[in-house]
């Protein structure tokens, strides 16, 4: 058997598509990120930023963390001062410290090292590891391999898949 | 083939059964059909067939004769018949495995090489619900549907309507159809009014089809309701099959928000057919148009799969994609409906195999297609299908066939939609939104926002009634389902 990564929910060898969530089992291998057309990227960008969350949905104690805007999921980022974010695909030699496979990164078109987020004295960085689809701060693409400050409540978005910083102290 | 037909079909056992399936499979059917017993017509050859079949296939010595010049016979048919049928498989190889595997299957049946292009004739039956429901809009746009296919038929068609509601009277016949005015005089005189006997229709819509069945010709019954019936599903059901068996099919069009969605598939599947949704009764017209232009382009009907898988495989489900998607089940044989000229019919079988292990050829199973070809006389035409894989000890690298996925995204998306339904009726509302909601987002992704939409305020509705709506339960069926046609947009999820 097979387990679904997911929703855990066991099929025999050979499943495609998980039948309980519809994820899909099977990966087309260590193959090219999934390109995603620019204006689209540009487009959902657009779309206007949410309200920064207020500290209560901080429950896990974390001081800094990611939420994952469509599924409300926050990724604490604690133990050390950075991230590597991607999605591991098994076989991979070097695997992102956070992988974002359970959030259908594949689909969104996140690269399997697509970002890096630095936690440093001054201020929290994102760094695009020259992803495929591509880094945007609150609309904004970055420049590949360089670091740009974020604050609480910005939007970090990974080729289609958005997320929010979320920081205690507001910095 | 020697004798007429494959003894390994008629009994239903695949072609590697021991002494024990043969007796099994033997006693079951003369049980059914031994002449002490059986009512109808035909059965009587039937039973002495598979007396015949079973008496070659357990003596070893006319077995091993029989099955040479089986697989001559099968060489034979698929060099020149007029169909062909291309094979994919989901993995190029089996893993040896002491645990089960899923394996999945695309089947492809076309037209062969040098096809006449030539419309058949058709042999139509419309069968109008005009139960009280219908009144106003619905029957009145069906009324006007109908009567622009009536214009639209050639000298050698011919064309029936039927209406029904507790009872079934021919509103107007073959030769009434022909002359445009009078027809529409006959069609003017249809008023709606009491129950849904869908039973009563089918029966005589069938009875009118069958008086002017053309073998050459495309013989098609296009259902149209709204409403459910009652207490006579079984009598549907069994109409169903017999059309199938004749190689009537069977199309079901939904209006509204009350049809028994579930009885109508399973009519249009066991007949090969389809069914159509309609939210509005206004599309009826462009439906009808399509139904009628999609009989013209018939290159074969009466198209079935027949044979069985091996000991070690059994069919888990089977999807056909196009040329309308469709869920068809598991039993064999299968009704896939008519064939048309410039495309095909695409099936998607999932299997499990069970443990294998030893590494060699695995024999999924041997199938027989078959299928009238139109214009090519009364003898069906048939083309062997052979199923088999290697097993091998090493998992294979490279990527499922990409076709294969794209469908089965697709499926998986529809089955969701199927099991909140089935959690829903469970009483399971909570999970059942979840699911939705789970859905919404696959959705989402796949850019099919009215669709999502339909799921969320589902989703929403459960957490507040505990129920679906009845529309909304449609919707997703249906529109999931058409998912199917679109041509597969990324090679993800």
């Amino acid at each position: 058997m097979i387990e679904c990564p997911s929703c855990r929910h066991q099929e025999f060898v050979g499943t495609i598509y998980c039948s309980e969530c519809g994820t899909r089992l099977v990966h087309a291998g260590p193959g090219p990120t999934m390109a995603i057309p620019r204006d689209r990227v540009n487009a959902e960008a657009l779309v206007t930023k949410p309200a920064p969350p207020e500290g209560p949905e901080l429950e896990s104690g974390a001081l800094i963390g990611l939420r994952i805007l469509n599924t409300g999921d926050i990724l604490p980022l604690i133990g050390r001062d950075n991230f590597t974010l991607g999605r591991a695909i098994e076989g991979q030699a070097v695997i992102p410290d956070i992988d974002l496979g359970a959030f259908n990164a594949y689909d969104f078109g996140v690269s399997r090292m697509h970002a890096e987020v630095l936690l440093e004295e001054d201020s929290v960085y994102v760094v695009d590891l020259e992803s495929a689809n591509g880094t945007l701060v609150n609309g904004k693409p970055l420049e590949p391999q360089r670091s740009v400050p974020v604050r609480h409540g910005d939007v970090i978005q990974l080729g289609r898949l958005r997320m929010q910083l979320v920081s205690r102290y507001r910095g | 083939m020697p004798g007429d037909r494959d003894y390994y079909a008629l009994l239903g056992v695949p072609r590697n059964a021991n002494t024990d399936q043969l007796r099994r499979a033997y006693r079951e059917a003369a049980l059914q059909l031994h002449p002490d017993r059986n009512v109808r017509a035909g059965d009587t050859e039937l039973f002495l067939d598979i007396g015949r079949a079973y008496e070659v296939l357990t003596d070893p010595d006319r077995r091993a004769a029989y099955d040479q010049e089986l697989d001559a016979s099968e060489t034979e048919a698929a060099s020149k018949s007029s169909l062909r049928c291309l094979v994919q498989h989901s993995r190029s190889a089996l893993l040896q495995l002491d645990e089960p595997q899923v394996h999945y299957v695309l089947l492809d049946i076309l037209p062969g090489e040098s096809v006449a292009p030539t419309r058949p004739p058709i042999n139509v039956c419309i069968v109008i619900d005009r139960s009280t429901s219908m009144r106003g809009q619905r029957l009145d746009q069906v009324r006007s549907a109908t009567l622009a296919i009536l214009k639209d038929l050639q000298a050698a068609d011919s064309a029936c309507i039927v209406a029904f509601s507790d009872r079934a009277e021919v509103v107007v016949s073959p030769e009434q159809a022909k002359d445009v005015t009078v027809a529409r005089s006959r069609l003017s005189l249809l008023q709606a009014g009491g129950g849904t006997e869908i039973g009563q229709g089918l029966e005589l819509g069938m009875s009118e089809l069958t008086k002017t069945f053309s073998r050459e010709g495309v013989n098609h019954l296009i259902l149209l309701t709204d409403g459910r019936t009652y207490g006579d599903e079984e009598t549907c059901l069994r109409i169903a099959e017999a059309a199938a068996e004749k190689g009537i099919t069977l199309n079901g069009v939904g209006i509204g928000a009350d049809w028994s969605d579930r009885l109508l598939d399973d009519l249009a599947s066991r007949s090969g057919g389809n069914v159509l949704f309609l939210d509005t009764p206004k599309a009826v017209t462009d439906l009808l148009q399509r139904i009628f232009d999609s009989l013209g382009k018939v290159f074969a009907s009466r198209v079935r799969l027949e044979g069985a898988f091996s000991d070690e495989v059994d069919l888990r489900s089977t999807f056909r994609l196009y040329p309308d998607p469709m869920p068809m089940g598991d039993a064999m044989p299968m009704t896939l409906g008519h064939l048309p000229r410039d495309g095909r019919i695409r099936l998607l079988l999932e299997v499990v195999v069970h443990p294998v292990s030893t590494v060699g050829d695995l024999i999924l199973g041997h199938f027989t297609l078959s299928a009238d070809i139109l214009g090519l006389g009364a003898e069906p035409q048939t083309h062997p299908v052979r199923l088999s894989l290697p097993v091998t000890k090493e998992p294979e690298a490279s990527p499922p066939a990409q076709e294969i996925v794209a469908a089965l995204s697709q499926i998986a998306l529809y089955r969701m939609q199927e099991k909140a339904r089935h959690e829903a009726e469970l009483g399971q509302s909570s999970q059942a939104a979840r699911r939705l909601e789970n859905l919404a987002t696959h959705l989402l992704a796949a850019d099919e926002r009215e669709l999502a939409r339909a799921a969320l305020s589902e989703a929403e509705r459960l957490n507040h009634s505990r129920r679906l709506s009845t529309e909304g339960e449609k919707i997703l069926k249906y529109g999931t389902r058409a998912l199917l046609l679109l041509p597969a947009k990324t090679g993800a999820p």
